[in-house]
This record gives C-alpha cells, sequence and structure tokens, in this order.
C-alpha cells in the first residue's frame, strides 16, 4: 500500500498527517523499535519456561490427582503463558532504557532534554485494547473454570453419583485445635485421622471446626475450604490417582497450626472396602 | 453584650488583621509542654489507671472460661490511661479547650505553635507547621518499620534453621502477627506521612495544611498508638497473623488489647489526615492550579486519602467488636453464641484490600512525580496516570472477597470477586503504561531516585502478575494460605511500596534536610536489597508452589531448600537496608549540601529556598502551565511533519 | 469596629469565608468516615441477624416463632428477651428536637438575632443532655445483658455508638452556646453553628438507622441453622 493510494480514502482528516498503517510502518523504521521488540521477543522466550516450572513445582508431590487438580494446574500454565508478553514488554523498555537509549550520570541536571511525549495516541489505544482484551480473557477463563471446578466437585455429576447415593462417599470433616478428624457417617460413623479416599468415586465433604476456623487443604487433590467453627462448608473431589497424599491445615489456628497436617491415603475400592471392614465399618454395598 | 474598646492587630501577609485578646506569652499553656510532659503524662495516667481498676476489680471476676478479668482490665485501663494522658500530656486537648470556652488563638499563639523561633524544640513539641510533622512523620516511621524488620529477621532465622527451633510456637506466631501488623502501619504511613504532609502543601503552593492543628493531631495519635503495639509483645503478644481472625484472636492473651487499641487510635489518626489533607487538596491549591495543571503526586496522596478515608472505619469497628467481645463478653464473633466469624472477616477486608492500595498508590506516584525530572521529557499521559488512579479508587471497594474465596460464606460471589478483581488489573495496568511510556526515548539522568523506579516497575509487574493468579478462584484454590500469597504481597508492599517510598525519600532529602542522600552509600543499599528481596521472595514463591502453608515454624523436609534460600536472601535485604539507613543518618547529619532545586525541577515544591522558610512562599504564587513542561520538540515529530507536507503536496497535485 | 464588617481569620488572616468553606468541607468528610463506621455497625447487625449462627440470634427468653432454637445459649436468666422499641423511636424523637433547636440558633445567628442563637443553642444543648439521659437510662434497663446472644450484643452497640455520637454533641453543643454568649459567633461569623446543625442532623440520622433496624430485623427470618455450599446432605 502507498501512500498514495491512501490518501483520498481518508479526504477530511483534519491534520494530513501520514494514516495510521503508514505511521506504524515508519515507527518500525526507527532504530530502538525493532530493538525493543526484538528485547521482548528475547526476554519472552527466557521467561517461557516459567510456565513448566511453575507446574514442576506445584507437582513434587505426585499432584495432579484429581481433574480439580488437573483444572488448577492448566489455569497457572495459561496464565503464565498469557501473561509472559505483556511482562517481556515491559521488562524490555526498563532494559532498553538503560542501554538503549542514552543515559547520563553526573551532579548536575542533564543540558539536553528529551523528546517531549506527552502521549502517544497509537500506542495508548493499543495498551488500553490489549490489555483489556487480556482482562476479558482471564475474566472468562477463570469463570468457566470456576463452573467446572464446581462440576467436577459435585455439579454435573450422575444422579447415583450425587451426596448421599451410593456411589458416592459422604466424609464429614472436623477440624480441632490441631487435629483433623474425618468420620464416614455411611460406614456405622467411622472415624479416622486419617483421610482414606476411594479411587474414582465422587467423595462429599462437610467441613466444620469445634474451636477456631482451620482450613481443609488436600493439597494434591486441589481441595481447599474453610473449616469455620458454627458452620458447616461444602465441596467435594473424585481422586483419581492411587497415594499418599497431603492434608495440611491452611488457615493459622494457634500454636501447634504447623503441625496440623495429616495424610490423604487414596485406596483402590477393594482395599478402601477392606479398611472400612477392619476398622469396624459397615461395608459400601 | 460588653464590646471591649481596642482591639489589638497585627500585620499579616500585608493586611491589618484583628485579634482575640492575647492571654499572658503566646502559646499559652503549650510553651510548657513537649513530648516529655506527654510521656510523663502517659505513663502517669497510665499506672494510676490500671492501679485504681486493679484495685476496683473483685478479684473473683472472671469470663465464661473462668479465665480471670483482672489482666484484661488492668490492662486495658493501662492503655487508655496512656493514650488519654500522652495526648492531655503533649496538648492535645488545649486547642478544643479554648475553641470551647472562647478564647480564641491570636496569631502569635499560632505562630508559637506552628514552632516559629523554637529551633530543634519544635520537632519535640505537638507543633502546627507541615513541614515539622513531615519530618516527624519520617522518623517514627523509619523507627517503626526497623522494629518491624528486626522481627522480620528473626522470623527468617527460624525458617531457615530448620534442624531447630529458636523460638517457642506462641513467640513465633506473635512475631510474625506483630511484624505484619507494624510494616502494614508503617506502610501506610511511609509516603503519605512524611511526603504528604512536607511536600503537597509546598507543591501545591499553600502556606500550610487546611487544619494544622489537626495535622499535629493525626501525628501525635500515631505516635500513641505505636508503643501500644509494642507493648503488646510482652503481654502474650499478637499470636494470630496482622489479620487476626476471630474466635482465635479472642483465645489469645490479653496482648491482644494492643492490637485492639492501636488500630483503634490509629484509625482515628488515618481518618484524620485523610480528611486534612483532601480539604487541603481541594481548596489549597495556587491561582492556576486548574486540575489538569495539578501534579500526578498530589493526585495520588488525594486518592489514598480517599480510600483510608472511607475504609478504615471497617476496620476500626471489627476491632471495636472484637475488644467489647473480649471486655463486655458480648459475642460477634463467637459461633456459640450467635456470632459469625465471616462477619469479622467481611468487615476486615473491607478494609484490607482498600488498604493495599492506600500503600500501593502513593508510592507508585512519587515514583511518577520524580521520572519526569529525571528523564527531562512530560509525564507519559497524564490524563491515563489520572484514569488509572481514579480507576483504582472506584473498584477499591467492591474486591475485598477476594481474600474470602476459600472461606465457603457465600460461594456463588466468588463469580462477581473474581470478575471485579480481575478487572483492577486494567487501571493498574494505566499506571505501567504511563511509567513505560516516560522511560520511553528518554535520556536516562541515572540518580538514586530514578534507578529505584526501575526496580519498583519490576518489582510492581511480578506482583502484579501473581496477583492475577491469585484472583483466579481455581488458582487461588491452590495458592490461598500458602507462601505464594506472601511472596505475591511482600513484592507489592514491599517490593513496588517500600522501594517507592525509598525513591520519593531520596528524591525529595535535599528539599527536606538541606542535603544530598549520599549516591554511593544510598544506590550499594538499594540494589544490595533489591538483590537479597528477589532471593527471598523468588524462593518463597517456590515454597509456595510446592505447597508449604503461610505462617508455620516448622514444615516437611521437602521445604527446607527453598527456606535457606530464602533465609539468606533476607539477610542480604537487611545488610541493604543498614546501608540505606546508614546513608540516611549519615547524609542527614554531614552530607553534601544542596542548592534549593539541585534536580532542576520545574515544580512548585522546588522554587521555595531551602531550608524552607515557614510560610513556605513570601508571596503566593500563581500557575500558568502543565506540569513536567519539560523536554525539547521531538525529532521523529519533525521527520513525520515533513512526509506530511510531502504527502499534503502529493495529494494537492493530484 | 472593623470586626463585624470583613471578619478575617485572627491567625492567618484569610476571610472568614474561606475558612467556611474549607471547614465544611472538612465536616463532610468527617461525616463521611462516619457513615463508613455507622455501615459497619448495620452490616454486623444485619449479617448476624440474616444468619442466626447457630440459633443464637435471639436472646434466650426471647418467644420464638416456629422451631427457631437458641440451644446453644448458656443459662443467662430466661427473662431475657428483645428490647422494647418505643424508646428508640422516643430517643430519635428527643434528639430530633435537639437538633431543631440548634437549626434556629443558626439561623437566629444569620439573621443577626443574637438572643435567638443563645437560646437556640443553650436549649439544644440541654435537651441534648436529656437525649443523654434516657439513652443511659434505656441502656441500663435492657431486658438482656452483653452475655445474651448476638441480637444483645448488636443491639447494645448501637446504642454504645449512640452515646458516643451524643458525647460529641455535648461538646459541640456546649462550643456553640459558650462562644455566641462571647460574642464570637454572631451575624457576620456563624459558620461554627451551621457546622453544629448539620453534624447533628446527620446523628439524627445514624439514630434513625439504629431505630429501624431494632424496630424491623427483629426476629431472625432464618430459623434453620444454615448449611453452606451448593448441595445439601440428603
Ligand atoms: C493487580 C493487582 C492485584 C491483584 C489482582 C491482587 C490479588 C490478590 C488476591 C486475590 C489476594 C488473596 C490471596 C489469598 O489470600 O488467597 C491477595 C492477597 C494480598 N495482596 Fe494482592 N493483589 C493485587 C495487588 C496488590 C497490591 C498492590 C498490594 C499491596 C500493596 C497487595 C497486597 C496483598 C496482601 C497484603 C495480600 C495478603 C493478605 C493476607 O492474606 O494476609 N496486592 N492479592
Ligand atoms: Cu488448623
Ligand atoms: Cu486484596
Amino acid at each position: 500500500m502507498s501512500a498514495d493510494t491512501l490518501i483520498p480514502e481518508e479526504p477530511e482528516a483534519p491534520t494530513n498527517r501520514p494514516p495510521s498503517m503508514q505511521r506504524v510502518r515508519l515507527w518500525l523504521q526507527r532504530p530502538y523499535a525493532r530493538k525493543v521488540l526484538i528485547l521482548t521477543v528475547l526476554i519472552g522466550f527466557l521467561l517461557l519456561p516459567l510456565a513448566w516450572l511453575l507446574l514442576a513445582g506445584m507437582n513434587q508431590t505426585g499432584a495432579p490427582a484429581s481433574e480439580i487438580m488437573k483444572d488448577i494446574e492448566q489455569t497457572v500454565f495459561v496464565f503464565t503463558l498469557v501473561s509472559i508478553p505483556i511482562t517481556a514488554f515491559v521488562f524490555a523498555v526498563l532494559v532498553y532504557s538503560l542501554i538503549g537509549w542514552r543515559q547520563i550520570s553526573g551532579d548536575e541536571p542533564p543540558m539536553q532534554d528529551s523528546p517531549a511525549i506527552r502521549t502517544n495516541t497509537i500506542g495508548v489505544i493499543l495498551w488500553t485494547v490489549s490489555s483489556t482484551l487480556l482482562a476479558m480473557f482471564l475474566v472468562v477463563w477463570g469463570l468457566v473454570e470456576l463452573a467446572q471446578i464446581t462440576a467436577n466437585s459435585y455439579g454435573t455429576i450422575s444422579a447415583d453419583e450425587q451426596p448421599g447415593q451410593k456411589s458416592s462417599e459422604i466424609i464429614n470433616v472436623t477440624g480441632q485445635q490441631w487435629v483433623w478428624t474425618f468420620e464416614y457417617p455411611e460406614h456405622n460413623g467411622l472415624t479416622s485421622d486419617i483421610l482414606y479416599l476411594p479411587l474414582d468415586r465422587p467423595v462429599y465433604f462437610n467441613v466444620t471446626s469445634k474451636d477456631v476456623i482451620h482450613n481443609f487443604w488436600a493439597v494434591e487433590l486441589g481441595v481447599k475450604i474453610d473449616a469455620n467453627p458454627g458452620a458447616i462448608t461444602q465441596t467435594g473431589v473424585t481422586a483419581n490417582k492411587l497415594g499418599t497424599f497431603n492434608v495440611r491445615c491452611a488457615e493459622l489456628c494457634g500454636m501447634h497450626h504447623a503441625y496440623m497436617q495429616t495424610q490423604i491415603q487414596v485406596l483402590e475400592q477393594d482395599a478402601f472396602d477392606s479398611w472400612v471392614r477392619e476398622s469396624g465399618g459397615k461395608k459400601t454395598s | 453584650m460588653s464590646v471591649e474598646t481596642a482591639v489589638e492587630t497585627k500585620t499579616i501577609f500585608g493586611s491589618e488583621v484583628p485579634q482575640p485578646p492575647q492571654h499572658g506569652a503566646a502559646g499559652g499553656v503549650m510553651r510548657g509542654l513537649n513530648f516529655g510532659t506527654g510521656l510523663v503524662g502517659g505513663i502517669g495516667l497510665a499506672a494510676v489507671a490500671g492501679w485504681i481498676t486493679a484495685i476496683l476489680t473483685p478479684s473473683s471476676a472472671s469470663n465464661a472460661s473462668f479465665a480471670p478479668m483482672e489482666p484484661t482490665y488492668v490492662y486495658l485501663a493501662v492503655l487508655l490511661g496512656w493514650v488519654v494522658g500522652f495526648m492531655l500530656g503533649i496538648g492535645a486537648f488545649v486547642g478544643p479547650l479554648r475553641w470551647v470556652v472562647g478564647r480564641d488563638v491570636t496569631h502569635a499563639d499560632a505562630e508559637y505553635m506552628a514552632g516559629k523561633d523554637l529551633g530543634r524544640k519544635r520537632y519535640w513539641k505537638y507543633t502546627t507547621d507541615h513541614k515539622v510533622v513531615g519530618i516527624q512523620y519520617l522518623i517514627v516511621t523509619m523507627l517503626l518499620l526497623g522494629f518491624a524488620g528486626l522481627l522480620a529477621m528473626l522470623i527468617r532465622t527460624e525458617l531457615g534453621m530448620t534442624w531447630t527451633s529458636l523460638f517457642t510456637p506462641a513467640f513465633y506466631n506473635s512475631m510474625i502477627g506483630t511484624h505484619g501488623i507494624a510494616m502494614i502501619i508503617g506502610m501506610i504511613v511511609v509516603v503519605s506521612g512524611p511526603l504528604g504532609n512536607f511536600i503537597v502543601p509546598m507543591m501545591i503552593g499553600a502556606r500550610d495544611m487546611a487544619f494544622p492543628r489537626l495535622n499535629a493531631l493525626s501525628l501525635w495519635l500515631f505516635v500513641a498508638a505505636v508503643p501500644m503495639l509494642v507493648s503488646s509483645m510482652f503481654m502474650g503478644g499478637i499470636q494470630d497473623g496482622w489479620s487476626v481472625y476471630q474466635p482465635l484472636a479472642s483465645q489469645a492473651p490479653v496482648g491482644m488489647l494492643g492490637y485492639q487499641m492501636t488500630i483503634i487510635v490509629f484509625a482515628i489518626s488515618t481518618a484524620v489526615a485523610s480528611v486534612n489533607l483532601m480539604t487541603t487538596i481541594l481548596t489549597m491549591r495556587a491561582k492556576g492550579m486548574t486540575w489538569s495543571r495539578t501534579p500526578i503526586f498530589v493526585y495520588g496522596i488525594f486518592a489514598a486519602s480517599i480510600m483510608g478515608l472511607y475504609a478504615f472505619p471497617f476496620f476500626q469497628y471489627s476491632q471495636i467488636l472484637g475488644l467489647a467481645d473480649r471486655v463486655f463478653a458480648t459475642s460477634f464473633f463467637d459461633p456459640l453464641n450467635g456470632g459469625s466469624v465471616w462477619l469479622y472477616e467481611n468487615l476486615f477486608w473491607l478494609l484490607g484490600h482498600p488498604e493495599v492500595y492506600v500503600i500501593l498508590i502513593p508510592s507508585t506516584a512519587v515514583a511518577l512525580e520524580l521520572m519526569p525530572v529525571f528523564l527531562r521529557k512530560p509525564l507519559f499521559s497524564f490524563n491515563f496516570a489520572v484514569a488509572g488512579i481514579v480507576g483504582v479508587v472506584a473498584l477499591s471497594g467492591l474486591v475485598w472477597a477476594h481474600h474470602m474465596y476459600m472461606t465457603g460464606w457465600a460461594p456463588a460471589a466468588n463469580y462477581p470477586f473474581m470478575l471485579s478483581t480481575e478487572l483492577i488489573s486494567i487501571p493498574v495496568g494505566f499506571l505501567v503504561l504511563v511509567a513505560i511510556g516516560t522511560f520511553w526515548r528518554g535520556t536516562a539522568w541515572t540518580r538514586l531516585p530514578l534507578m529505584a523506579v526501575y526496580a519498583v516497575i519490576f518489582n510492581k509487574m511480578i506482583g502484579g502478575v501473581t496477583g492475577v493468579y491469585l484472583s483466579d478462584v481455581p488458582a487461588d484454590q491452590y495458592f490461598h494460605g500458602s507462601m505464594f500469597v506472601v511472596a505475591h504481597f511482600h513484592f507489592m508492599l514491599m517490593g513496588a511500596g517500600l522501594f517507592g517510598a525509598m525513591a520519593g525519600i531520596a528524591y525529595f532529602f535535599p528539599k527536606m534536610t538541606g542535603r544530598f542522600l549520599d549516591e554511593r552509600t544510598g544506590s550499594i543499599g538499594l540494589w544490595t536489597a533489591f538483590v537479597g528481596f528477589q532471593i527471598t521472595f523468588i524462593s518463597m514463591f517456590v515454597a509456595g508452589l510446592q505447597g508449604q502453608p503461610r505462617r508455620v515454624l516448622d514444615f516437611d523436609d521437602q521445604f527446607n531448600l527453598s527456606n535457606w534460600i530464602s533465609t539468606i536472601g533476607a539477610y542480604v535485604i537487611g545488610i541493604g537496608m543498614l546501608i540505606f539507613l546508614s546513608a540516611i543518618i549519615n547524609s542527614w547529619r554531614s552530607g553534601v549540601i544542596a542548592s534549593s532545586n539541585p534536580w532542576g525541577s520545574k515544580s512548585l515544591e522546588w522554587q521555595t529556598e531551602t531550608p524552607v522558610p515557614l510560610e513556605n512562599f513570601p508571596v503566593l504564587p500563581v500557575v500558568t502551565e502543565r506540569p513536567y513542561n519539560y523536554g525539547v520538540p521531538d525529532p521523529y515529530e519533525a521527520e513525520l511533519d515533513s512526509i506530511d507536507e510531502d504527502l499534503t503536496e502529493k495529494a494537492g497535485t493530484k | 469596629m472593623s470586626t463585624s464588617t470583613f471578619p478575617v481569620s485572627p491567625t492567618t488572616g484569610e476571610p472568614i469565608s474561606t475558612i467556611a468553606r474549607r471547614s465544611r468541607l472538612g465536616l463532610w468528610l468527617v461525616i463521611v468516615a462516619d457513615i463508613a463506621g455507622t455501615i459497619a455497625l448495620v452490616i454486623s447487625y444485619t449479617y448476624l441477624w440474616s444468619l442466626n449462627v447457630n440459633g443464637g440470634w435471639a436472646p434466650p427468653g426471647a418467644t420464638l416463632t416456629a422451631n427457631q432454637t437458641n440451644s446453644t445459649l448458656p443459662t443467662t436468666p430466661s427473662t431475657a428477651t428483645f428490647a422494647v422499641e418505643w424508646p428508640f423511636w422516643g430517643i430519635l424523637l428527643v434528639l430530633i428536637v435537639a437538633t431543631a433547636l440548634m437549626w434556629f440558633g443558626y439561623r437566629s445567628a444569620r439573621s443577626g438575632n443574637h438572643a435567638g442563637l443563645i437560646a437556640g443553642a443553650g436549649l439544644s444543648f440541654l435537651v441534648t443532655v436529656a437525649v443523654l439521659v434516657f439513652q443511659w437510662i434505656q441502656m441500663s434497663t435492657f431486658p438482656f445483658g452483653a452475655g445474651d446472644g448476638a441480637y444483645a450484643s448488636a443491639v447494645l452497640l448501637l446504642c454504645a455508638s449512640n452515646i458516643f455520637h451524643l458525647f460529641l454533641l455535648l461538646f459541640i453543643g456546649m462550643g456553640i452556646f459558650m462562644r455566641a454568649r462571647k460574642g464570637l459567633i454572631d451575624k457576620t461569623n456563624w459558620y461554627q453553628a451551621q457546622l453544629a446543625s448539620y453534624y447533628m442532623t446527620w446523628v439524627c440520622i445514624a439514630f434513625l438507622l439504629g431505630a429501624i433496624l431494632t424496630t424491623f430485623l427483629v426476629e431472625s427470618p432464618n430459623t434453620d441453622p444454615a448449611i453452606f455450599g451448593t448441595f445439601k446432605q440428603q
């Protein structure tokens, strides 16, 4: 597109400035513009491994052990990816400001001022549009994922897997300074201080506290909810990985808060049943 | 009514002003009052009140769980006695009493109270001059932050020594609680107090604040509040984190009263300061200083004042209710008796979130304020800077429940709160745009204040991006209550907030003290702290990702490595901060003398003499242009213009 | 004498009208903070009312509808019950009288009726004392104590907030009265009486909110201790 062909299309533009596309192209020819962009890409690639590193950190003890945790990790992954470009750009400007545009030290104010750029319409619009789009994307992503997680906890599960039905399990979780107690009301009120979960079956938690606020965090399952005195909070999860995982208290609850942790054992259905039998509960049907 | 026959007059800035009758020497009782009498009054009344309460309390008094109530009553009486006695002793009640009895302050009285001809003594008195108040704020805040920093070192030492325990769990918990709230209070004040008071009136071309006596009141209430916080360390401490969630807080030892009283008094101080700053900014700007000619720092302080004004009462009431539960056996937060723990959380975070902006906005604004001076170009898109600040203020009150995603108080509310929280990153983004736009093509005069801004923006990006993770409910389901949150808010509070405050203090140091902040030592301190900061908090992010809960003094071996690194980083920060502090102290005492406008700024505050005379401006200034009128015509614009001409010609010939 | 024709501040030499404008703005901002505090109280009251945690909202002796129980309350006197409602309105009414008197005083000052100003401010002060006495009597004769559940706590707190406001009003009223007598408030310099009237009006609104809460939000609508979450146990 040459400038000649573009001009007649905007005959009554108030100033005869070159049209935007043209200006962008001219802008790209400036020596610093390319360098900042290249720097952005470079920094972006440097930051890219973070997307995997974050997940590696989260997966150290065997996560994800449920769909919920998978959703969480996916969110972290996507958020890292989408925030890298903008972060890289900002860092690139900072770096280029120090190495590229002229810099001076000394005791006296610089003799020569910099260009008086009071604003730049294209730049401002670009930034606003892209940051708004980004925020919108994050919001939509978040809302969808939240609905998804809610569904994975209890929403879209088939009728016979809903709380109280036979292919699900209800567990009453009680926090108390500084222990967790898990009660299995459907098995003669069997109680345990280790959380035994059957593999691949929906489990529902009624969570409460006897004294202060605790927070029931089943780390590798991505379950977290406060245990409040005077109220019951509810959540659910389907564990889909065998193994030993951690429950930690994630709300300061007094002196021995640090030690308020226990294990999760995810067992095959048979093993779960025999645990129930041996501990004096009644077997699942 | 009897009319006096002759009225004294006094010449003030050239006009004859009638004076009320002068009783005794100028200043009246205030002549005899100072910090010393305040201490005597405070300690004296505290002792008397405590003693009387101890006598009056029957030894059988106990609460529902049979704990004796006497320590509670006595400690409360001591704290109340301290505040009232201290304020009495320093003379805070003299003004109001004179108002009631109609013995109005004369010009001579007012000059005495502003510290005229008092020399250094004026820093120890209930002085109304905004410049004195600014310096007083600076000193008190640095002491408070230093105290909190010391606790931070102890905390990290404990966490780094994974093989043993230095402290009892109770003392450890009390350290993290006290560290947290002391830092939060200090950071709320660190820009608005020293710079808001010292600089803002000069920046808008005024002679003092709108209500000079209220200015002194806000400062000395703050001074009265701080010892109460420290005292609680000796009364069993604040063992419940800085957010002192109920009902854990009502289990805590009596030290909790120290926290509650501190907040109640500090909230009054903040409200008074906010009213004063807002009125000053709204009504006392120089002739010609329209809103588009008002510097961005003034906007920042104004925004922080708005948020402080509407949000602090919630915090104050949350603590009043908690205090009532403890002292009068009410049951606001006691679930056994109809109270709700979620009520506390809501009240607390209704303050808690706006308050993080009360910290961030002023220090961002001070960074934006100084950038044009050191880059010798205008602030990029002033309108966007204002829009960013306005947007943050507008949304600040609508996001508090993102701290309560995991409480279960209202699961359906997580959707709208996630929306509002993520929207707030748009106006925050505007502020980043303004900063990088100002860097854009600027010749950087790489002095310490500007260099600190690089650190601020770097940290702010990291804090902001991790904030976005946390604002997402699914991700927060993993991160909430973990070390990840701790790292996030330290990047914001310390990385952006404190480094911004350091930039601001370095920038205004020549105006406030008449001397330069030593460039070399200051920079070494700053960058040492910066490096330590990255080490400490990046490894804390790692610990959070691995699943380490926050506020624990002991943890699985899996977290050892990241904690060791974090502790090493913390020591590096500590060393850096000490170096910076020594730069401040040495430069203050014997630094290089600075001229009255050493940075070549065009802003009003630098047009005054140094040291600044009592009335700031002998003649009030008139503003005729926009701020930040730096810069030369853009060469590329000229190039564009020539293309422009080319095109016009072509279009014409066609 | 020049004082009455062109009043200026004795300390800064600025015209009184400037000082008045500044103080008015300051007062509005103080009221904003006060409103926020009052909202905190209203939130506390309504939130506890709506939750009825453990059935502990109502005082133990209150006659309860349906199966609203308060099982966990400890052994407090079973006479404890909801407060009588009319005193809240009675107190508000008397406070409105005090406020009207202050407004009368302020109006008188502006129109140069100095005796009216002194009478208005003085009577307003006396009536405010009466309000304080009534408030005190009400508070000390409630059929419940501080430990009788969330309702009792919330109502007592409203009253405590009222009393705090009344002490402020007493201080202000006293000041206006004394200054009026000394001639420091007059036809040309009346802004302090105006500010006092404004503030008293706001306090009336705060009292009104309290009266509305204690009249219309009494028995908790939540008769079933809540289960929170998105599924209910079957
Ligand atoms: C883009 C902006 C920001 C977003 C989206 C954001 C988001 C969040 C969220 C969602 C939490 C709650 C995490 C949890 O407890 O699960 C949080 C915690 C926190 N944020 Fe931010 N934040 C932002 C900026 C800031 C700023 C500017 C500051 C301070 C200057 C700050 C200070 C804090 C503090 C102190 C906490 C922890 C409170 C506690 O639990 O003790 N944040 N942030
Ligand atoms: Cu716990
Ligand atoms: Cu927040």
